[in-house]
Order: structure tokens, then C-alpha cells, then sequence
């Protein structure tokens, strides 16, 4: 090792505090991109390997009914390679321990042989015996573990009217499945929703379905053109019901992990790179201070017949050294947290295995990225330090231009105290220094923001999903819509003050070229319980005609209110319908489309019919209620608002949650080491000036006062732009992490904003009373002589 | 020095002129010196604060290009060198001494005469440069830790270690206090006298121009006397 080498050691541990504070910064950054880039591969890869081992399919179909031989037509289709037909129908549930009935989706396992696509990964137990035994279920691990299933354990439903008790064979998994969520629904709730796979034979037997299917699924031969597939499919599935084919890119859980890795996406791009700027600012403010700290040094250097390039890269590694640092801290908090993440997903999403697999080529781009942040932060001060030709470095620096204040020109200055005076005029003197001092408090400041309005958010969103819009009690929905008079039946059990109708109806909505399916909510005009609300946030009343839609369904469609879209009924009879947009609502959970529920029906054809009610109860006949409720079969399912409201605040919630903590925690850290950098830095430049004003017969205090007071203005400076980057960062990151399925509003909040400040005045005053106590125990002759 | 006239010199100086800055702002530092100076010689240029003393020692040294005239080294055009040129004639034959020192602080003295015979083609043991200024004993103190007097012998030995042709010492007693400065003079006197190192002194204290061989006095950028000394006299001997 050189001798360079051991005096840039030495040095470094004369900084270290300081180095550390920048080396945490970029530690901070480099961990969250680490952290999420990391996380993309693991889902991304796990999720592909999934598909490809276990034969998910790249295009889906519903039907009424059609005979086995249509499969022969379906394989026959132009680019389809593999087609597996089969049954999949909703029943309702009686799970042990569960008050309220369930929904469960049972699908077909092939007759004979293996299933040809979507297989399933037996978790444990096996697959149904089928051909030796009946009454067996495989039920999926999302639904069996929120209910503490096992394999052996019981389950009662109901098939085709008749309830039966099934034994859980096994617990699988579905590559069709990974997000296990009701259809339509953009929350999961396992507790009343599952999924579950039977012998073919005997699901079609109680069903009347035997010999037929109603769901195909098929994969496309290489090249082959999806829309033409889709189309074909349509053509020959229409005379048996079918209800339109769609691709992955409509498929509810493909669709709900792609969003999440466009979540990370998001994340992985916006917060490192702030937090890799700021640390870039940091390393050219350490690293200016320290070339002009050791102007003499590099003169000698210089003199003595080393190189340009040689004291250049002496800086250089200074830098470099610091960026090691941040990287190592950085890998490690990433893959820690990176790790703990992972465990987060199993709440959502289902794989036979999901492994933190660290992105090994972010690791190289990180540290790239950050000596390239520092390179760049430090090629500056740099290239001065060693242009600077060596004779004039050895002479003493020109004394500093210094100038009234603004303030005492103004004639202000009586108002200010000395020590006040000499901080307005060391701000003014360096201005540039010390708007980028500045500059970084705000940002400080402002990153502060961002995690926790993530958190208002989501409690946002709770009170807004659960409280403004949503008002019942719980939600009831029939087997199939009934009549209208169902209503006043519902209203009938006991417990029930309340009940309004509802109408749902799966349908494709369609825009120039853009299509989305979604189920159509009819409801109420004005109604009182499921409401639509604007984003004033005021409640809509559904004209007699026209649709109301989510305002960011009608944003990624493209339509506006006024213009017209085809709605084409993916149940009962086919149908395709012309409806203008009348009004735009606001949701966070999924995208919505509303209708009057008369005007729904009408447009329907099928006269007045319901899906379902949504219901207010009196609390004290809560069990009869739900007892009665599981006695009447025409019942599927019963949604409890409070379950489903819990169940969010215990998966997304949580998830955003932990992010937003582990956010919030290196925002904090950022904080401190921006603000307790800039006084190191300003206590080092001063530190001449302060002794020779100690000399000159100033108290501690006074001496103390001008650069508390310097670190004071700036921070107050600072506050109120930090607050407004910080709201503008809040917007563009929200921006850009959301997704049709996974939304948040922003929202800022006054305890949003007063923890940020502070945080920033803890920060502050912590390192005021540090550079206080350095002022306080300067060696007077020695800061006199040499100082760094 | 007849034997000394008899070679060439190591330094031929003719009409050298630097001037700062330009137009109404300009300041002539040098107008116009002549000089040789020869292998072996212990120089001492006078003059007040102003001078110009340092602007020549930093032509002499490489670390300035003169703005007019002629600067040969061993009969090379030192005004011509570039960058690179110059920063190889600094690292083999010049030793600088500064007036401040400027040692690495972070380095003991050991260290900061290593660091720079590192550099250097065939440099003396730093521990040997340091016994030649009498700090055999302190070799691994740290620059705080020794006086100024102390820090300058290191600087000294910093500057012989490389073995260089030429030693330029800029006010190298300066900041110190007649006792310790002597002590300074006599280490540069000594590696004038055992290693036949060409050395100039810069001073604006008259008295030690007894231990030269010729000392050069400097008004307004101008050598206005040469003054040869038939005997030297010994740095310890001298009187302020
Ligand atoms: N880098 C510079 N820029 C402008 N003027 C300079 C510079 N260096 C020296 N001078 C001026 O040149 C003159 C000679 O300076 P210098 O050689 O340092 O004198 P001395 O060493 O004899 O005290 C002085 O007037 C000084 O102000
Ligand atoms: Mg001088």
C-alpha cells in the first residue's frame, strides 16, 4: 500500500463520521433499489417458471355449455397448440367455524389423464382419488390456510341445491391462482372466497354438465396472433354461450401480479434515485471541503513531483472509498429486507415457492451508479484542486469578499443580534453553497413526506372504501339473479333493517380499440348502503340512462363523459349495447362501472332481477341471522363488510405498511445525514473564523449562536420548500407505482407535514448542539494555526 | 569557485520576467533577471516582502512558467516543458522547502519522507534523510506531535531524501525562532556541503547571507546586487 493510500486511510477516520453519514445516504438508496429490483426478479421469475412447469394457458374462456366434441373444433383453431376443456361453477360453502356462508369455484380435474394446462402443485395431501373415491376436494392453500384447513378435514356445499360433505384430499396450487380472489374483486378475501378442484365425473354428474364443459383454457402455437385466436374462439363458442375469450393481460391473478411488479417498478426508479442524488450533493460537499481543507497539501504534493493524475485519483478513491461503504451497507439492508418482503408476498400470492433471488445485475448497476454519483460529485472540486497551479496554492487564500447582508442594507440590522448579522452574511456571502445547503434540507425534508403519505392513503382508502361508499352491514348475493321480490325476502330475516337490491352483470366494455371486462354494478338511483361517490367526494345520483364509471377506467380508456361505449353482457343472452358515459365515480379498490338498476335491467331485457342485496343489520340477531342465511340455499355467498375490511388491513395494508416503514426509516436516516453533514461542513469552514472570534473576547455562546443561527435560517428557509418537493415527489411517485388494480389517492395530511418538520428540527437542534459543543472545545491557538 | 565556473551551469537565467494578471491590473513580479547558478553553490537571495523572491524560486523550481526570457536547466528549455516534463523535473531534481512547512498531518515524519521517495528513482532511506537532519529519534512522531522547528528538518529531509539536484528552500526560517532557525540552516548547509547539492535560500534577513557563496539581492523584481563571499561563514556562527 502507498503511503497515499495510508494517509487517505488516516484521513477517512478523521472524517469518518461524516463519511458514514453520506455512506448511509447512498446505503438507503442502493438498498430500496436493491430491495425492489430484487424483488421484481423474484416474482417475475418465479412467476415465469411457474407458468412454464406447470402449463399456464395464454387464453381463458366461459361458456353455458357445449358437448366435449367442440373441444376437437377449439384444438382445430389456426395457432392453438394445447386446449383443455372442463367445469368450473360457483357454489356456496359451510366451512366449520365460519358463521357465514362461503364461495367456492370448483373446477374439473380431467377425467382421464393428467390436466394438459394449469396444473396444480399438490401442497400436501394428494389430488382426489376420482375413480375409487368420491366426496373429495382439493382445496387451495389461500382459502385452507385462513381457515386452518387440512387435508382429511370436512367440507360441507352445495351442489346444485343438494349440500354434500366433501374430505379435503389435498391442499394445491393453481398457476391459475397465484392471486386467489373473487372474480371482479382487486382484494382478496380467503376467508369467504376459495378455489377448488374435483373429479370431472362428478362435478358434471351433480351439475347435468357430463359430456360438456363451460371453461376452456388453451395455449398458442409459436407466432401465433392472440386477437385471431380470441377471435376464433368467439366464433365457434358463440352458439354455446360463450362469453368472450380474453388473454393473460384480462386474467385477474396475472393481471394482479403484473401489477405488482409495476408497483416495484415504480419504487425501484423514484426513491433511489433522490436518495442517490442527494448522496451525490453529499460527496461533493464532503469532498469540496476536504480538497479545499488540504489546498496546500495537494500544492506540496504537486510540487514534489506527483502527477495531476495521481492527486486526482487520490480524491477519487477518498470518494470511492465512501461509496464502498454505502454499497456494502446497502447490498446487505437490501437483501435483509429484501428477504423479509418475500415473506410479505405469501400473503398474497401463492407459489409452490417464491425465494428472495438477489438481482445480482442491479448489485453491479448500483454500484455503478453510486461511484458514478460520486464520481460525479466529486470531478469538480477535483479537477480545481489539481489545476490549481502549486505556487498558488501556497499562498494564503484571498480573504473572503464579505458584504453587508440584504438584511442590515435594508436597514434590518438593528433588529438582529451580531451573531445573527455574521450568519445572514455567511449565507450571502457564499450563495450558491448555500442554496444547495438549502436545497438538501428540503429534500430532507421532502423525502420525509412521500412514506407517510403512502399511510394516510391507505387509511384513506379504508375510511373512503368502508365507511363513505360502502354502508351495509353485509352484502348478500343469490346463486343466480332472481326476481325482484327477492328483495322483500331479504328483508325478512331476521336482523334486517335495511335492504338494497343490486345487479351485477359481467360485461366487456369496450372503447375504440381499448376493452376492459368488469362487472356493471346496477344499484339504486340513490342509493343509500353501495354508493357512488365523485371525487369532490359527493354522491352521485344514476340517471335513468347512461353509465357512470371509475374516473381511472374512463382515464385508461380514453373516454370522457359525453361519449359513448359498447357494453357487451358476458351472461345469460348474449348482448351488445351502446351506453353513454353520464359521470365519473372515484374507487381505490378495482375499477367500477355503475348503472341505474332499472335502466340496467331494461337494457338487459330480462326483466327485473337482482344479484343480490346489500344489507344493514341489528347486531343483537347476528346469529340467527347468519344461521338463517346458511338455511336458505338460494343464498351464495354473504360478505361481511367488517371481515373484508379487516382482511385489508391485514394484507395490503400491512404489505404498504411495511414498505412504508422501511421507507420512513431511511428517510429519517437521510434527514439526519444531510442536516448533520451541512453543520460538520459549515463548522469546518468557520472553524478559523469562530476562534479568532473566541480570541477576540466573544462568549462560547455568541460564537456558538452565529453557526446555530447560520443552520437555523437555512433550515427555515428550507422547511416550507421541502414541504411542497416533498408533496410534488408524494404525486409523482403515486403516479407512478399506480395501477388500474392497485391504487392509492394522495393525500397529505398536517401530521404528515409536522412529522417531516420534525423530524428536520430534531435533526437540526441534535446537530446545532453538536457543532455547539465542537465551537465550545476549539483549541484556540490551534484553530488559529491549522485547521481541519 | 573557480572549479565551479569551469562547468556549465545548472541553471542559466537571462531577461526573466513573469507577469501576474493583465492590462491595468497587471503586476510585474520579475522585470527582467539574469543569473547562473552552479552545482555546489549555497545561495542566498535577499530582498523585502514583494520582491519577487518567490516568483523566481517557483520558475527555478517548476512551478511557474515565466512569462518572458530564458530559463535553461542543465541547458534545457525549462520555459518549454509541459506539464508532464515539469512534474518528472520536480519528482527527480528538485527539493522544495516551504517557509510553511506543509507537511500531511496525517503522516508521521517517516511517512511524509516516504511518501515521497516513493515516487522518486533512486531516493536515500527516509530514515537515513532524517538522521542527516538530526531526527533519527523522531521518525515516528506525527507533525503535531513536533515543534516547528522539528517539522522543518523534516521538510528538509522530505526534500533530500529524492537526492536532488537542486534544494530551494522558500524562507524555510521564517516562522521560527533564531535558535531553531539556526538549527535549520545548518541541516541545509550540511546536505549543501556532503551531497554538493545546489542550494538557494530565500530570506529577508540579511545575516545569512554570511554562509553563502553569493548572495543575490532583489528590488521591485530587479537583482540590484551580487555580492560573492570569499569564505563562507558557518550557520551555527551566524548572529542575528
Ligand atoms: N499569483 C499571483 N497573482 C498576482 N500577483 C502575484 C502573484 N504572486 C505574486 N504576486 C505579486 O508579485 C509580487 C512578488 O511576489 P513574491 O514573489 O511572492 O514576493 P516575495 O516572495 O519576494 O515576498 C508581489 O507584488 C505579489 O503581490
Ligand atoms: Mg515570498
Amino acid at each position: 500500500m502507498s503511503l497515499l493510500d495510508t494517509k487517505l486511510l488516516r484521513d477517512l477516520r478523521a472524517l469518518r463520521s461524516q463519511a458514514i453519514a453520506v455512506a448511509l445516504v447512498m446505503a438507503c438508496g442502493l438498498a430500496m433499489m436493491i430491495m425492489t429490483r430484487s424483488l421484481i426478479l423474484s416474482l417475475a421469475t418465479t412467476r415465469d417458471h411457474y407458468y412454464e412447469e406447470h402449463r399456464f394457458a395464454d387464453v381463458f374462456a366461459r361458456l353455458k355449455r357445449a358437448p366435449n366434441s367442440v373441444r376437437e373444433e377449439l384444438a382445430a383453431i389456426p395457432g392453438v397448440a394445447h386446449v383443455q376443456t372442463g367445469i368450473a361453477i360457483q357454489v356456496t360453502l359451510d366451512v366449520p367455524g365460519l358463521a357465514e356462508p362461503a364461495v367456492g369455484l370448483i373446477n374439473s380435474l380431467p377425467e382421464r389423464g393428467e390436466q394438459v394446462l394449469n396444473r396444480l402443485h399438490v401442497r400436501s395431501g394428494r389430488l382426489p382419488a376420482g375413480r375409487t373415491t368420491v366426496g373429495e376436494l382439493a382445496v387451495g392453500e389461500a382459502f385452507a390456510e385462513a381457515h386452518g384447513l387440512r387435508p382429511g378435514d370436512s367440507i360441507a356445499a352445495v351442489l346444485n341445491g343438494a349440500k354434500e360433505t366433501f374430505r379435503l384430499s389435498g391442499i394445491v396450487l393453481s398457476p391459475e391462482f397465484i392471486f386467489e380472489a373473487p372474480p371482479g374483486a382487486a382484494l382478496p378475501d380467503n376467508k369467504t372466497y376459495g378455489v377448488f378442484w374435483m373429479p370431472y365425473r362428478e362435478l358434471a354428474t351433480a351439475f347435468q354438465l357430463y359430456g360438456a364443459f363451460n371453461n376452456v383454457s388453451l395455449t398458442l402455437a409459436p407466432g401465433a396472433s392472440e386477437p385471431a385466436v380470441i377471435a376464433a374462439v368467439n366464433r365457434l363458442l358463440a352458439p354455446y354461450g360463450g362469453r368472450g375469450a380474453y388473454g393473460r393481460i384480462d386474467h385477474a391473478s396475472h393481471r394482479r401480479v403484473d401489477d405488482e411488479i409495476r408497483v416495484l417498478v415504480g419504487l425501484s426508479v423514484a426513491f433511489p434515485l433522490v436518495f442517490l442524488s442527494v448522496a451525490a450533493f453529499m460527496v461533493n460537499s464532503v469532498m469540496s471541503r476536504q480538497i479545499a481543507l488540504q489546498r496546500e497539501q495537494i500544492a506540496m504534493l504537486k510540487a514534489c513531483g506527483f502527477a495531476n493524475r495521481q492527486v486526482g485519483a487520490h480524491y477519487f478513491k477518498f470518494s470511492l472509498a465512501i461509496v464502498a461503504g454505502g454499497v456494502l451497507a446497502g447490498a446487505l439492508g437490501g437483501i435483509v429486507l429484501g428477504h423479509q418482503l418475500v415473506e410479505m408476498y405469501h400473503l398474497f400470492f401463492r407459489f409452490p415457492q417464491l425465494d428472495f433471488q438477489l438481482d445480482a445485475r442491479v448489485l453491479v448497476f448500483a454500484t455503478a451508479a453510486s461511484a458514478g454519483a460520486a464520481f460525479a460529485g466529486v470531478a469538480g472540486a477535483v479537477r480545481r484542486a489539481v489545476r490549481l497551479p502549486p505556487a498558488e496554492a501556497m499562498r494564503p487564500e484571498a480573504p473572503a469578499n464579505f458584504q453587508p447582508s440584504l438584511v442590515e442594507r435594508l436597514g434590518l440590522a438593528r433588529w438582529f443580534s451580531a451573531s445573527l448579522r455574521m450568519a445572514l452574511r455567511n449565507i450571502q456571502r457564499r450563495p450558491v453553497r448555500s442554496a444547495l445547503t438549502c436545497l438538501a434540507l428540503a429534500l430532507a425534508t421532502a423525502i420525509l413526506i412521500v412514506p407517510n403519505s403512502f399511510r394516510d392513503g391507505i387509511a384513506y382508502v379504508i375510511d373512503f372504501q368502508w365507511d363513505v361508499v360502502q354502508r351495509q352491514t353485509v352484502t348478500l348475493s343469490l346463486v343466480e339473479p332472481g326476481p325482484a321480490r327477492a328483495l322483500s325476502d331479504f328483508k325478512h330475516l331476521p336482523g334486517v333493517v335495511w335492504a338494497e337490491p343490486f345487479r351485477f352483470v359481467p360485461i366487456e366494455l369496450r372503447a375504440g380499440p381499448i376493452t376492459r371486462r368488469l362487472t356493471l354494478q346496477g344499484l339504486p338511483e340513490r342509493g343509500t348502503l353501495s354508493r357512488v361517490i365523485d371525487g369532490e367526494p359527493r354522491q352521485l345520483t344514476l340517471p335513468p340512462r347512461g353509465i357512470v364509471m371509475s374516473a381511472k377506467l374512463a382515464e385508461v380508456m380514453q373516454i370522457k363523459p359525453g361519449d359513448e361505449v359498447v357494453a357487451r353482457v358476458l351472461e345469460g343472452r348474449e348482448r351488445e349495447i351502446a351506453v353513454p358515459v353520464v359521470g365519473l365515480a372515484e374507487d381505490f379498490a378495482g375499477t367500477a362501472a355503475y348503472m341505474e338498476l332499472d335502466a340496467l335491467n331494461r337494457l338487459l331485457l330480462e326483466g327485473d332481477r337482482v344479484s343480490g342485496a346489500h344489507v344493514v343489520l341489528d347486531r343483537g340477531h347476528w346469529g340467527e341471522f347468519l344461521s338463517a342465511v346458511k338455511r336458505t340455499p338460494r343464498i351464495a355467498g354473504c360478505i361481511i363488510k367488517d371481515s373484508l375490511r379487516e382482511g385489508f388491513r391485514k394484507t395490503t395494508a400491512e404489505s404498504i405498511g411495511l414498505l412504508q416503514k422501511i421507507y420512513l426509516l431511511f428517510a429519517t436516516i437521510v434527514a439526519f445525514g444531510i442536516i448533520y453533514n451541512s453543520a460538520r461542513i459549515s463548522l469546518s469552514e468557520r472553524a478559523r473564523e469562530l476562534a479568532t472570534l473566541r480570541v477576540l473576547g466573544f462568549s462560547r455562546g455568541e460564537v456558538g449562536a452565529v453557526l446555530v443561527g447560520e443552520l437555523v435560517l437555512l433550515t427555515l428557509a428550507a422547511l416550507p420548500l421541502g414541504l411542497v418537493i416533498g408533496s410534488g415527489f408524494a404525486k409523482g411517485i403515486l403516479t407512478a407505482v399506480n395501477t388500474e388494480t392497485v391504487r392509492l389517492p394522495l393525500v397529505l395530511t398536517p401530521a404528515n407535514y409536522a412529522f417531516a418538520v420534525l423530524v428536520v428540527a430534531v435533526a437540526s437542534a441534535a446537530s446545532a448542539l453538536f457543532a455547539a459543543r465542537k465551537v465550545a472545545g476549539i483549541d484556540l491557538v490551534g484553530a488559529l494555526k491549522a485547521i481541519d | 569557485m573557480p572549479a565551479a565556473v569551469q562547468t556549465s551551469p545548472v541553471f542559466h537565467v537571462r531577461g526573466l520576467a513573469r507577469v501576474y494578471g493583465e492590462g491595468d491590473a497587471a503586476v510585474i513580479a520579475l522585470r527582467g533577471v539574469d543569473l547562473d547558478l552552479f552545482s555546489g553553490e549555497l545561495i542566498v537571495l535577499l530582498g523585502a516582502s514583494g520582491s519577487g523572491k518567490s516568483t523566481l524560486l517557483n520558475q527555478l523550481g517548476g512551478l511557474d512558467s515565466p512569462t518572458h526570457g530564458t530559463l535553461l536547466y542543465r541547458g534545457a528549455n525549462l520555459a518549454a516543458f509541459g506539464e508532464a516534463e515539469l512534474t518528472l523535473f520536480r519528482r527527480d531534481a528538485v527539493g522544495f522547502v516551504f517557509q510553511a512547512y506543509n507537511l500531511i498531518p496525517s503522516l508521521t515524519a517517516r511517512e511524509n519522507v516516504a511518501l515521497i521517495t516513493e515516487i522518486c528513482r533512486d531516493p536515500m532511506a527516509p530514515e537515513e534523510a532524517l538522521a542527516l537532519v538530526g531526527l533519527a529519534d523522531r521518525m515516528d512522531h506525527f507533525p503535531a506531535q513536533l515543534s516547528g522547528g522539528e517539522q522543518q528538518r523534516v521538510a528538509i529531509a522530505r526534500a533530500i531524501a529524492k537526492r536532488p539536484e537542486v534544494l530551494l528552500c522558500d524562507e524555510p526560517t521564517g516562522a521560527l525562532d533564531v535558535r531553531t532557525g539556526i538549527t535549520v540552516l545548518e541541516a541545509i548547509e550540511k546536505i549543501n556541503r556532503e551531497l554538493g547539492t545546489l542550494a538557494v535560500i530565500i530570506t529577508h534577513n540579511a545575516i545569512l547571507a554570511d554562509m553563502a557563496n553569493r548572495v543575490f539581492t532583489l528590488s521591485d523584481g530587479r537583482i540590484v546586487s551580487v555580492r560573492e563571499n570569499a569564505r563562507r561563514g558557518l550557520a551555527r556562527d551566524l548572529a542575528w
